[in-house]
């Protein structure tokens, strides 16, 4: 059942996906209001799906990256959700949408078999840690989209087009959701590495510290920070913005893929 | 049995393309004095339904009067406003029927505006309604039917129609608009933000009003003669504006407190690409928002390469004016086309109406004459009364006769609504 939910959310999130391009590009109203109750009918589906996949077959953790990649999916939707809600602006749902559909597809027609090597007894705190850090990577990637938006923005307010037409939210708006979503990310990077380490502590041991994964993800959150600290106190935006939260963004690329290198982070057998 | 009476729907007037604006104000009627003016016109003798509608670019008096001949009004406009018809008659248009609805929809839509699309017009069209109803010149009551409630509830509904489904009112089409929309675009809301207002001159004025409008708080003067900086900053003072006056001397020292600058001292360039940079790094690197009317210009055009800073000289400006203005024109165009379905909806919906009143009636008249023939014979029958089954068989004879006589007159008015949009009818 839980995969027929996670087909209807795909589907849906295809819909809003497409919908938003006119919404967005063209200042349709009527394709707004396509996009909007489609993406929250994805959301609410996928929400439905993850927790009947999770709760049935790992006491609610997501083990293998099919399931990783289908909650990273449900929070770039939610994200995508607050924004519109926040901002009224549906111009991210350009970015997040489509990505968010992507993320689902292969769960939804190809779900994962892997199982659990052996059984966990802090699931609980585990799912913690793995929601907190993929909110976070959620954040940053939500961050260099606004940072590249501005970018756009603010080509054209230089070029001086008629700003009729113009899609994108105000500069100074994009600049907060970039700087907010860092300032958000943080706390939830922060309490999910701690989480993560107090686990791997009690379970395998200070060995754990030497783990490739670990030793860059140490690395990544110190990238995060130093970000933060040069956006908000030089007020660095545009290109060297951009530059900046790309640079973090490839850090996380890295961590994610440390993956197959990490004995630490091998929860299952294919 | 009622009385048809034909009513024709007329439209008088004059707008800012008919008349000049010495012969507009002496027509204006104030909106105080809208009531008592809409009362007079309806008391006009033959005028069944009146509305005036009195702006500053038009002055149009809509009325539903007996009969088909074209009133002229002008004694009213003599009597009311004082006027020799000659001073009006020259500037006057006149439209009936099909024509005046058109021209309702299309005032209503703001396509017969002066700067088309604007959002004013369909506001004061729904004041002067209200008016007219509250003084009785539109009929609200089910008893009489009204031919302009309907009327001006449709130009709402097509007015609507209009906006959402073009982009007429979009797009600014003024310097100081323009000035304000781009300020938004950059800054969101325009809550909490400061101008400067570098030199004095009427648009400089104009666009930071038009910044004030639109929710900036403090505005800042500064002007060589500082006593004139001050007068500026009075007259823009409000209870939530704060304004202050920076000394010319330490224009530079000081700008960096304001996010959007607008100069106009045409005295060469205030703002060099250093002194930008330097204004950059005191601001954080938050935006600036030049806005440059002067001529020559006060702003080093290069300062728009600076990451953070947005220079718009007086040429930038029209030039996106002059853009919005012809994207207005062409939204109009398919604005006009909502108006020719709009206008032949409701023609045909009118019309009909009145046929399904005037076929009523018809059988009204039949069934009548009917009765009243049948009651002739059975008065000359009393003293041989029919049986049921004769009395039954003359029943059917004569509907059916009746049926068969009224059936090509009823043909002609169940085809007519496509054909006849010209007069209104209505039962009394």
């Amino acid at each position: 059942m839980s995969l027929l939910w996670l087909r209807l959310a795909v589907i849906l999130y295809g819909i809003a996906a497409l919908a938003v391009l006119p919404a967005a590009l063209y200042n349709r109203p009527r394709w707004r209001h396509l996009a909007m109750p489609a993406a929250l009918g994805g959301a609410f589906f996928h929400f439905v799906s993850l927790a009947e996949t999770l709760a049935a077959a790992h006491h609610a953790l997501p083990v293998d990256t099919h399931e990783t990649l289908s909650l990273l999916g449900l929070i770039l939707a939610a994200a995508f959700l607050l924004l519109a809600a926040r901002y009224k602006t549906v111009s991210f749902g350009i970015f997040l949408l489509p990505i968010a559909a992507l993320l689902t597809l292969v769960p939804a027609f190809r779900p994962g078999h892997e199982l659990l090597t052996y059984p966990f007894i802090r699931t609980g705190w585990l799912m913690l840690h793995i929601a907190l850090l993929l909110i976070a990577y959620a954040a940053l990637f939500l961050s260099l989209i606004a940072s590249l938006l501005y970018l756009v923005q603010e080509r054209r307010l230089k070029n001086k087009t008629a700003p009729r037409r113009s899609w994108l939210p105000p500069l100074e708006t994009i600049d907060q959701i970039a700087l907010k979503s860092l300032l958000f990310g943080l706390p939830c990077m922060t309490a999910g590495l701690l989480i993560g380490s107090v686990v791997a502590l009690d379970t395998i041991g200070p060995s754990f510290f030497a783990d490739p994964k670990v030793l860059l993800s140490v690395a990544m959150w110190i990238a995060y920070i130093a970000m933060i600290f040069i956006r908000r106190h030089s007020g660095l935006r545009g290109r060297r913005a951009v530059y900046l939260s790309g640079f973090v963004f490839l850090v996380v690329l890295a961590v994610w893929s440390a993956n197959q290198l990490s004995a630490v982070h091998r929860f299952t057998t294919p | 049995m009622s009385e048809r009476i034909e009513s024709t729907l007329f439209l008088v007037g004059v707008n800012h393309t008919t008349a000049p604006i010495d012969v507009r104000e002496r027509l204006a009627i104030p909106v105080s004095r809208l009531a008592d003016a809409t009362r007079t016109l309806v008391h006009q003798p033959g005028v069944r339904e009146a509305m005036i509608l009195s702006t500053c670019n038009r002055v149009e008096l809509l009325t539903v009067y007996d009969g088909v001949d074209t009133p002229t009004f002008l004694r009213f406009l003599h009597d009311y406003l004082n006027l020799a018809p000659a001073a009006v008659e020259p500037h006057l248009y006149q439209f009936r029927e099909r024509e005046a609805v058109r021209h309702l929809f299309r005032v209503a839509s703001s396509l017969d505006s002066m700067v088309v699309g604007e959002p004013q017009i369909l506001g004061q069209v729904k004041e002067s309604y209200t008016i007219a109803r509250e003084v009785g010149a539109i009929s609200s009551t089910e008893s009489v039917r009204s031919v302009l409630d309907p009327l001006l509830q449709r130009a709402f509904s097509v007015a609507k129609k209009v906006r959402t489904e073009t982009q007429i009112g979009s797009s600014t089409v003024s310097i100081a608009s323009v000035a304000a929309e781009l300020a938004r675009k950059i800054f969101g809301s325009l809550s909490g933000k400061t101008i400067l207002l570098v030199g004095a001159g009427k648009m400089s004025d104009l666009a930071a009003r038009h910044l004030i409008q639109q929710g900036a708080t403090t505005l800042l003067v500064s002007n060589r003669t500082e006593a004139r900086a001050e007068k500026i900053a009075d007259s823009l003072r409000t209870p939530t504006i704060t304004t202050g006056v920076i000394p010319f001397a330490q224009l530079h020292e000081q700008s960096h407190r304001a996010d959007i600058v607008i100069t106009s001292t045409g005295s060469g360039q205030i703002f060099s690409a250093e002194q930008a940079r330097t204004l950059l790094q005191r601001r954080r690197n938050k935006p600036v928002f030049f806005i440059d009317i002067a001529v020559p210009r006060d702003v080093a055009p290069e300062i728009n390469k600076l990451e953070g800073c947005f220079v718009y000289d007086i040429d930038d400006l029209q030039q996106i004016a002059a853009q919005n203005q012809a994207s207005r024109s062409r939204e109009a165009e398919a604005a006009e086309t909502i108006i020719t379905e709009e206008v032949a909806r409701y023609n045909a919906r009118t019309t009909e109406a009145s046929n399904v009143d005037a076929i009523r009636q018809l059988h009204q008249s039949a069934e009548a004459l009917r009765q009243q023939e049948l009651a002739r014979t059975a008065s000359r029958l009393a003293s041989e009364p029919l049986s049921p089954a004769q009395q039954a068989a003359i029943e059917a004879l004569t509907k059916s006769l009746t049926a068969k006589l009224i059936h090509s007159q009823l043909s002609n008015l169940r085809e007519a609504p496509r054909s006849s949009d010209d007069i209104v009818k209505r039962d009394e």
